[in-house]
């Protein structure tokens, strides 16, 4: 019987408190900030999907524009403009007459070649040894 | 109660009946439109909201020897006008306008396009490149995107057209090694399904559906750039040179069977295709697999190796040559109607004398020269991987016992009344310069896919005749070729065998008046070949002879193709350098 007049009387203390327009602000702001998470978080993701796809884009674009370089590279290195450059440009001509000379020399590397068009290498296979393979490794080489 | 209650009452569950009534007839439509016939009304929301775009990545490359590309793919735009974006006509003729100053294609048949289609979406121009699909998309026009294409370019030019042949709009490959190959290099289409707003741009945040596409793979080629286009440029100046109405050069490596050339002429531009001209499409094909013609004279060289190789003759075997050779009641003469009496096997190589093929053929008999033929890789398609691969035309008597005759032998033996293609008669030739061993013509050196280089190894066919016979047979072309006159063969610093062949063009089931096909096949070096080449000039117009028409083009062809390919000349050709 005590505890039930205790709380009969705390009751009508918290409402006529002074302090109560705060405590409903304060749940209020926390309840509205709450309820705004959501809605920053999707808006946050669809900002950021958006920008995503904003570099995706990019991303395609400047990979076709490197393929038109490359493919530009390719034809600058074509033999049929090489030879138009020799001629017109360099003022060159074609020998009239075939000369052997053997040179003491090695021969010159090879050349460059459009390595984007170059047969993919296979990657090497990870080393997969153990550590107790690398020990053993280093204690008896 | 009393009466207005029940007044009340009786009203009040009317208006309940009624409002009760209307609530069932909305929820009973809403069941309809959600329940029953939800999955129509899903699609036609989704036919809406949702658009399907099928994805390519980059067509493999094809790739010369040394990996330069002789055909390659650019990413390119296409233009897509949504339909009803241009129902009204002053919004499709302004948007049109602003297109067709990157597009340089006519608003009117823009415009045209998109209202005279019933789809969606119209494609309206293709093949843009990075920058005018940039500035398409600045324009932020309403019902209008760009979607991701290819495009075939060829950065040597027109080179190998028949060979390399062309993809259509889709990107499938048409003719060629791009058809003959499409499966590897064109990977596999990829689709992106996706959420659109009204502009028909993608929602950034919204369900999609993609499965990727899977790029294509490198093929490299056993081509050379370089010797290839010697190939074509001998080719149009032989031709040209001879008035001749078109002509073959193939060139391979013996010890591989790699193909190191394959020009045909007539033949089209690649670089600027036009697929609605129906007169062209003779020209796609590849002639030097697909066109078959009598090889003339040199085919005494297979004639020559079966009888070496079986022991009946050697090159220093005598006959005597009286100028005409009866079989079957038919009379052999030779081509200039000379009788040459006493002659080694080596002078009727040298001489091409008819009499004397047909002489060594009946002393290697019927079966035996047969056995020989077919070994060589005639009357059977060379298995090169071409579409078109024709197998030629040998009577036996074994495929045509109703019809063979001995004489069939006898013409046979120097390569009249049997067709064989260009490709057949450079690999036979290729088999004597490989020591006999026959090998399967190559065109494929290896495929580089995404994850890895897969190498095609050559195969041989089978030893043919034996090295020894070979290698006699090797000098023996040496000597043929040391004959010819030094204004139409010779190659500088190099020893090199060959013989001629001179043959009249078939028609129908005789000969073409005054039609001729002039050849030259040849080795080169002798002491080590790494070359065997084919030259065949059809219907050159003043001096049929094979000499005078096909051996000057083996010779400028394999003077300059040895140098490139850094085979050492003869010591007696060396200079020192000071």
């Amino acid at each position: 019987m005590a505890t039930v007049d205790k709380n009969t009387r705390t009751l009508p203390g918290l409402v006529h408190s002074p302090n109560l327009p705060v405590v409903l602000t304060i749940a209020a702001v926390i309840v509205g900030f709450a309820a705004m998470l959501p809605l920053v978080q999707s808006s946050g993701a669809t900002s950021r999907a958006g920008q995503v796809q904003q570099l995706q884009d990019e991303k395609n674009g400047m990979q076709a524009r490197l393929r038109e370089l490359e493919l530009e590279v390719a034809g600058l290195g074509s033999l049929a403009r090489i030879e138009s450059e020799a001629k017109t440009r360099l003022q060159m001509e074609l020998p009239k007459e075939t000369h052997y000379i053997a040179v003491d020399a090695a021969p010159p590397e090879d050349d460059k070649l459009p390595s984007r068009y170059l047969p993919t290498q296979r990657p090497e296979s990870p080393d997969d040894s153990s550590l107790a393979d690398d020990l053993f490794g280093w204690l008896v080489p | 109660m009393s009466k207005k209650d029940r007044g009340v009452t009786w009203r009040l569950w009317v208006v309940v009946a009624v409002m009760g009534f209307g609530v069932l007839v909305v929820t009973g439509r809403l069941a309809q439109l959600q329940i029953l016939d939800h999955g129509q009304y899903r699609q036609q929301a989704r036919l809406m909201h949702m658009s399907e775009e099928t994805l390519f990545d980059r067509r493999g490359a094809l790739l010369d020897r040394n990996g330069y590309p002789l055909a390659a793919s650019e990413d390119t735009f296409d233009v897509l006008v949504e339909h009803r974006a241009w129902e009204d006509p002053d919004r499709a003729a302004s948007a049109s306008q602003e297109l067709s100053t990157i597009t340089a294609v006519p608003p009117e048949q823009m415009v045209q396009e998109v209202s005279a289609s019933e789809i969606f979406e119209v494609s309206v121009a293709r093949n843009l490149k990075y920058e005018q699909a940039v500035a398409v998309k600045d324009l932020g026009l309403r019902g209008v995107r760009l979607v991701k294409s290819s495009h075939r370019v060829y950065p040597e030019g027109n080179v190998a057209a028949q060979l390399l042949g062309f993809v259509g709009r889709d990107n499938v490959g048409l003719t060629g090694l791009e058809a003959d190959l499409d499966a590897t290099l064109g990977g596999s289409t990829g689709t992106l399904q996706f959420e659109r707003d009204g502009l028909g741009n993608r929602f950034a945040l919204a369900a999609s559906n993609l499965t990727a596409p899977v790029p294509g793979a490198n093929v490299v080629l056993t081509i050379d750039r370089y010797i290839q286009r010697l190939a074509e440029q001998e080719l149009e100046r032989t031709i040209g040179e001879n008035k001749a109405t078109g002509g073959t050069i193939v060139v391979v490596h013996p010890a591989t069977g790699e193909v190191l050339a394959m020009a045909s002429r007539p033949t089209f531009d690649i670089t600027k295709l036009d697929l609605t001209d129906e007169s062209k499409i003779a020209l796609y094909r590849n002639r030097a697999v697909t066109d078959m013609y009598e090889p003339g004279s040199v085919f005494k060289l297979v004639t020559t190796a079966a009888g070496l190789d079986t022991g009946v003759v050697g090159p220093n075997t005598w006959w005597y040559d009286s100028g005409a050779l009866t079989v079957s009641d038919w009379t052999i003469r030779n081509w200039d109607l000379s009788a040459n009496g006493s002659s080694s096997v080596q002078q009727m190589l040298s001489r091409s004398l008819n009499t004397g093929a047909a002489w060594v053929a009946g002393q290697v008999g019927e079966d035996a020269f047969y056995r020989y033929v077919d070994s060589f890789g005639f009357g059977k398609p060379t298995g090169i991987g071409l579409t078109g691969d024709s197998p030629g035309r040998v009577r036996t008597p074994q495929n045509d016992p109703d019809n063979w005759r001995p004489v069939d032998m006898a013409t046979n033996s120097f390569g009249q009344g049997i067709s064989v293609t260009p490709l057949q008669m450079v690999m036979a030739v290729a088999a004597i310069a490989n020591d006999g061993m026959g090998m399967k013509p190559k065109l494929v050196k290896e495929i580089a896919y995404p994850g890895g280089t897969q190498a095609v190894p050559s195969e041989p066919t089978g030893q043919i005749i034996s090295p020894l016979s070979a290698q006699t047979l090797q000098q023996m072309m040496g000597v043929v070729a040391d004959g010819y006159s030094t204004a139409y063969l010779n190659v500088k610093g190099y020893n090199v065998g060959g013989k001629t062949g001179t043959a009249s063009l078939t028609e129908g089931n005789g000969y073409k008046k005054d039609a001729y096909i002039s050849s030259f096949v040849g080795i080169a070096p002798l002491e080590n070949p790494q070359l065997a080449v084919l030259v065949k000039i059809d219907e050159p117009k003043d001096l049929p002879w094979g000499t005078v028409v096909a051996a000057p083009a083996f010779s400028r062809l394999v003077q300059q193709a040895l140098a490139y390919l850094e085979v050492p000349p003869q010591d007696a050709a060396l200079v020192s350098a000071p």
